[in-house]
Formats: structure tokens, sequence, C-alpha cells
């Protein structure tokens, strides 16, 4: 019999991979997923809002069209030319939507929303989400949760007081293959052996500033009103202080909270390096090297995190956990994600036999100890995670947040477990700028 | 009179390089109007690749008969002009082609405007919009540049799609050639996109549609439309169409003209008037 690695949480969103696809078909895949509109009955349909329809707001848009259950009944944006056009957008595409200029407006018109996706800049999260509990809706906030560490922590006490949920978009914590991998390969089969190590990277090109269209600036006033000096501050929020964190929160927040939760303890410290040595025009640090101790059960382990916007080198973005006897190295990309055995571990042949792991079809010959056969070069054993995974990329991760609200489900990234990353990735910007080893204690991290 | 000064972009994506010329523009606000339409071709790239585990595409091939899937709006506007024109070119253009490799008949399958989805009627669809995605790609980064009020472009996709835009102020247009760099083939283009399909680059690797066997054009032939996506898809039906097909196919259209490499010269074949000659 075939043991079944998958637990029905890991398993909805995946599809069958081949090698595994007898065990997968046996369990029903979340099929009603991709019907094309609402046809699931048992689905109470939830009235939301976007409020932020920006780069990371078209990409949830681009998920939440495709998720059952769901009536997306406004969007809301400060710039005129993303709300104007996103609602003819989506009008074209028979979505109705009602288009407002801030949450106080939409918030004094909808009075039949449910819950709120928030995907503003950074320091807006917390005003916005906090009102938004307070109105009695549930939050899906982008991460960072804030510019601020008061700001976050003040998300989650008001996440406590109202009772309602507060999902933070850390959305690699609803994808099925990093559960799958951290739940079958480093928890039930220790794949990894000892964890010692960890490493996480995502490099990016050289690039412009973000512009805008010209016929689309906004005015000095409106501007000045949403918290921006100028045109070119608020296209490029992410680089300035008081409204972003640079790319250590734009991109390592994804990964620094991977290893948070893989590791499944909190650092105990933080040094770090970086600068804004490259862009004149920014505020925020545009190379960041961090490395943070991990007081495992186990023994202690270290995790590397770069961000560098200067260079698209290094070969992709990727979380890599090393042990004595094994490593994963984790992506969102499947082509990336890669697992590496060392000689000393195990073998892995148990693992394919529980379709824990998928093997490469071609292996390299054993042969037995005492004769050896001369013959073509054999290539060596590759192995793979055995769950592919084809929704958009946050469409799970949203997905779980409309479950929790049904009472399906809990939430894979709830605001008081996110705080946690939040803090951390906090101090490695502090610890930049102090240009010392900063300690963290398990208290100051409680929200 | 001078010279008109052109801001030249290039970006990877679709597994090819990008281009993007703009004309009567200060330097470093077309390098970001180029940024934009450079990111919407990310964001097309993500829906529309079969490569990608995540992708509208990938999605779809995992249909069964009689199942459907809400698809993005990008996705959807793409599959309708391939459907247009594998009915145009009388099936000699489809996206489905390649499946002809593993599946006995083309896959069928439908498109229902009203909810953006489209449902599996038969086979397995295993998309490949390579003929017909950069221009499509190119289209919709023509509206970006246009939203940015930067109407004196080209955009090139790989060296086998170009999309013009206006002329260069005090020019024609964008001279472009016919094949290579020194082609004897140019003309002024503005306004239209122009296409060109052939074997030299990448070998064999156009089918047939309606019988699953290789291209049988081995010269090269270019399409002229309005649109990107319309030239690709006609440039590649035009590898498996005889003489006779191209001409019933582009009589029918005062939009398209088709330009067949011939014995070093190269023989219009439509009703649409031909460029002036650069």
């Amino acid at each position: 019999m075939v043991n079944q690695p998958f637990t029905r949480r890991e398993f909805i969103s995946t599809t069958a991979a081949a090698g595994a696809g007898l065990l997968l078909a046996s369990c029903s895949p979340d099929s009603s997923q991709k019907a094309a509109g609402p046809k699931n009955p048992a689905l109470n349909k939830i009235n939301i809002a976007l409020v932020g329809c920006g780069a990371q707001g078209q990409v949830l848009l681009d998920s939440l069209l495709v998720i059952e259950g769901i009536r997306l009944a406004a969007i809301v944006d400060i710039w005129d030319y993303n709300r104007t056009s996103n609602v003819r957008r989506l009008k074209s595409q028979g979505v109705e939507v009602n288009g407002y200029e801030n949450f106080e407006d939409l918030l004094a018109h909808e009075k039949d929303l449910q819950a709120v996706i928030v995907a503003t800049p950074d320091f807006w999260h917390a005003p916005i989400t906090n009102a938004c509990l307070k109105a009695g809706l549930d939050v899906y906030c982008e991460k960072m949760m804030s510019n601020t560490i008061e700001g976050a922590r003040s998300m989650v006490q008001t996440m406590r007081e109202t009772g309602r949920l507060l999902q933070i978009g850390h959305q690699r914590r609803s994808n099925p293959r990093y559960m799958f991998a951290l739940n079958r390969l480093v928890r039930d089969a220790k794949l990894c052996g000892r964890l010692t190590a960890a490493n996480g990277q995502w490099n990016r090109a050289v690039s412009e500033d973000l512009g805008w269209p010209k016929k689309f600036t906004m005015s000095p006033e409106e501007l000045a009103k949403y918290g921006y000096k100028d045109m070119h501050q608020f296209r490029n929020w992410r680089w300035f202080k008081g409204l972003g964190g640079g790319p250590l929160s734009d991109l390592g927040a994804h990964q620094i909270d991977i290893f948070n939760w893989w590791f499944g303890v909190m650092p105990s410290s933080v040094m770090a390096s970086g600068g804004v040595d490259y862009y004149k025009n920014h505020e925020w640090y545009d190379n960041a090297m961090v490395i943070y101790e991990y007081p495992l059960p186990t023994g202690m382990a270290r995790a590397f995190y770069e961000v560098l916007t200067t260079t698209s080198a290094g070969g992709g973005y990727f979380e890599m956990f090393m042990g004595d006897e094994g490593t994963i190295k984790m992506s969102e990309n499947p082509l990336i994600t890669k697992l590496y055995r060392e000689e000393r571990a195990p073998a892995w042949d148990d693992l394919v036999a529980k379709n824990y792991l998928r093997a490469s079809a071609v292996a390299a010959p054993t042969g037995d100890a005492d004769k050896v056969d001369v013959r073509e070069t054999a290539p060596l054993l590759q192995y793979e995670i055995p769950v592919t995974f084809n929704k958009k990329i946050h469409q799970p991760h949203l997905e779980n947040f409309f479950n929790a609200i049904r009472g399906k489900a809990r939430l894979n990234c709830p605001a008081d477990e996110a705080f946690s990353s939040e803090y951390v990735i906090h101090k490695a910007n502090e610890a930049i700028a102090v240009r010392k080893t900063i300690a963290i204690t398990p208290e100051e991290i409680e929200a | 009179m001078s010279e008109p000064v052109i801001h030249v972009s290039k970006h990877q994506a679709m597994a090819t390089q990008f281009q993007v010329r703009i004309a009567d523009e200060e330097k470093s606000y077309a390098a970001q109007a180029a940024q934009a339409a450079f990111a919407l071709t990310d964001k097309l790239e993500s829906h529309l690749s079969r490569f990608r585990a995540n992708s509208d595409i990938s999605q779809v091939a995992q249909l069964v008969p009689g199942e459907k899937l809400r698809l993005s709006e990008p996705v959807f506007a793409c599959l309708e002009i391939a459907k247009k024109m594998e009915t145009a070119t009388r099936g000699a253009f489809s996206v489905t082609a390649a499946a002809l490799k593993t599946q006995a008949a083309l896959p069928q399958w439908s498109l229902f405007s009203k909810e953006f989805s489209i449902r599996c009627d038969g086979g397995k669809l295993d998309f490949d919009l390579g003929a017909i995605g950069k221009g499509f790609a190119l289209d919709r980064m023509a509206e970006v540049l246009q939203e940015w009020d930067c109407p004196a472009f080209l955009l090139v996709a790989g060296g086998s799609s170009i999309l013009a835009g206006d002329a260069p102020a005090g020019t024609t247009g964008w001279s472009c050639g016919l094949g290579d760099d020194h082609s004897p083939h140019r003309y002024w283009l503005k306004n239209c996109s122009l296409s060109g399909s052939g074997l030299v680059v990448k070998g064999q690797h156009i089918f047939d549609p309606r019988t699953g066997t290789v291209a049988q054009r081995k010269n090269r032939a270019w399409a002229l439309a309005d649109s990107a996506a319309e030239s690709d898809a006609l440039s590649t039906a035009c590898m498996v169409l005889d003489e006779v097909e191209i001409a019933g196919v582009v009589g029918e259209s005062h939009d398209w003209l088709v330009f067949l490499e011939e014995l070093g010269t190269c023989r219009c074949l439509g009703c649409r008037a031909s460029p002036p000659r650069a």
C-alpha cells in the first residue's frame, strides 16, 4: 500500500505529478476551484474590497478573480490612474466594482463588506488595517505589516481586541510545495539531518526608478494629503524611510520569514551590513547582507541572507536549508528547487517508496562491493519534491484567508505569528545602521 | 535636417530579447516608459508561458474534457485572437499545432466571453503561444506607451516581430528590412506590425496543424498587419500554406500583406498597400 504523504491541507492546490499520480488520483483534487464562476453552493459568497491597486494589488487581483465564492465589490486607490483604469478593466471582464479614493470613503459607503485586502505602501498598512478591523471586517494585509515595529504591534493588538481575522501576506506559508517540504521532508523524514545553516537570497538587476505617465501626475496637495513629498517618492516609496523598509523588507521579508517558520524558533541575534552606495536618490540600502543565529534544540544554526539590487547574478531567489545529511533548496520557482544528499546520509530509497520524494528515471549503477563494471558514465540520481503546484502563487494564501472567514480553516499566517518575522527584519535594518550585532530576546519578539 | 534622437531599452523575456525604441522624448522619461512596458511583458509571460507551472496556460493543460477554467484577461484576449487567426488562415495557424506530436488530433476548446473562461472540449490542451504570444505582448506594450504619450515608438521581439508606432518627427517611418541587417528590401513602417518566419535560426520547428507534418516552405515569409499578434500568426501560417492558399487567405482581408522570399527577391501577396520603400 502506498503511504499517503500529503495532508489534506498540503494537497489542496496541488495537481498530480508523474510518479505520484495514483496517490493523488485517490485524493479528489480541489476541482471546484478550477470551475469558472461560483458554482459551489456550499460556499458563502464573501464581499470584499481591495485597498491599493498598484503592482502588488494587481498580482492579488489576478488571484482574486479566479477564486470561487468571492465578490469584489470595491477597489480603492489614491491615484486616479490606478483607480479608474482598474474599474474600467474589471468592468470589461464583467466585474462591477465601485472605486474609492481612500479607505475612509470605502468604509463610509460600502456597508456589506466582510473583508478587505490591503496592498498599499507599508506605512499605510497599520492605519488602514486597524480601521477596517475596528469596522468589523476581516483583513488580509500584505507584508511588511508596517514600516515600524510599533505599527505592526498595534495591528496585533487591534486583531486581539476586535476578535477579527488578520492574515499577513507571507504567501509561501500556504504554498503546498513549501508545506510539504517542511512537514514531510524536514520534520517527518529529517532529510537534512541536523540543521546547521540556511542561506537565502533575492538579487535583482539595476533598474530605473519607477516613473509615471506625465498626464497622470498627482497634485502636490493630493500627494501631501497622503504622506508623500512628491510623485517620485510616491512611485518609489519602497526606497524611502518613513514609507517602506527597503529591499530587506520588500524582498527579504518573505524569505527571512521562511527561516523562522522552518527553523521553528526565533533568532537570538542579528548582524548585518549594507549601504546606500549605488543609487544616489534612495534612502534605503541598495544591498544588504545579514546573518542570524538560531538556537535550535540540536545546536546553533546560522542563516545568511543576501538581497542585492545591483545585480541579477546568483541563480534566482531561494531559501536553502542545510544539514549534515542533506540540503533542501526551496524556491517559489520549481526549476530552482533542488535536493542534495550527503554521502553520509541514509539512502533515500524509502522516501521515494513513500512518495516523499520523486527520483529521476535513470539511476547510477551501484554495483557490488567486490566487482566493478566499466561502461558509459552514469548520471547521478536526482530527486524532486513530488508536488506540482500550478495555481497562481498568491491564490492558496488568499483561499486560506477566505476559508478561515467561513470557519473552515485556521489562518496560515495570523498577525501575531507574522509579528515575530516582522520584528527580526526590522532588527536587521537596525543592525546595518548601528554596525553592531544586536541580541534578540524571546520576550521582545512577543507582540 | 538632424537625425531624430532614438532611445533604446532592452529586456529579456519570453526566452528572447525585447527592445523598445522611443523617439521625440526626453531620455529618462523614455527609459521609464520602456520600463513600464517591460514590466507588463514580464507579467504577460507569467500568464502565457507553458514553462511556468503557475501560468494560465499550464493550468489549461490540466483540464479534462468538459472542464472549464476562468482565465486572466490577457490570456483570454490572446486566445480570442488565436481562434480568429485559426479560422482566418483556414486552420494553417493553430496554438495547439505542436500537440500533434503527442496526440492523434488537434485538441478542441471553446471560449466563453461572458465569464472569461475556456472549456476543454476534447484532447489535452497543450497550448504553445510562441508564434503569437510575443506579438500579443508587443500590442499590449504599445498600449502602455500610448498611455505614457510616447506615440513614436518601435517595438521589437526577438528580431522576428516588430510593431511600429508613429514615425519619428521629420521622418517617413521606421526603416525595417526583410531579413538580414543589410537586406535590400527595406520599408518605412508606421502604425503597423511586421513579423517574419523561417527555418534558418531555429531549424524545422513549425508544424502544419492540418496534417501534423513539418512546414513545407523552405524560404522565409513575412506578414504585415495592424497588430503584432496577427502578423505573428499570419507569418507562421504562411510557412505551411502554399501560394494559392496564401493568396486566398490574404485576399479576404485588406489589413494583411505577405512577402515571400524567392531567389533573392521578395514577392508581395495581398490587397494591403505596400509601405514605401526605404
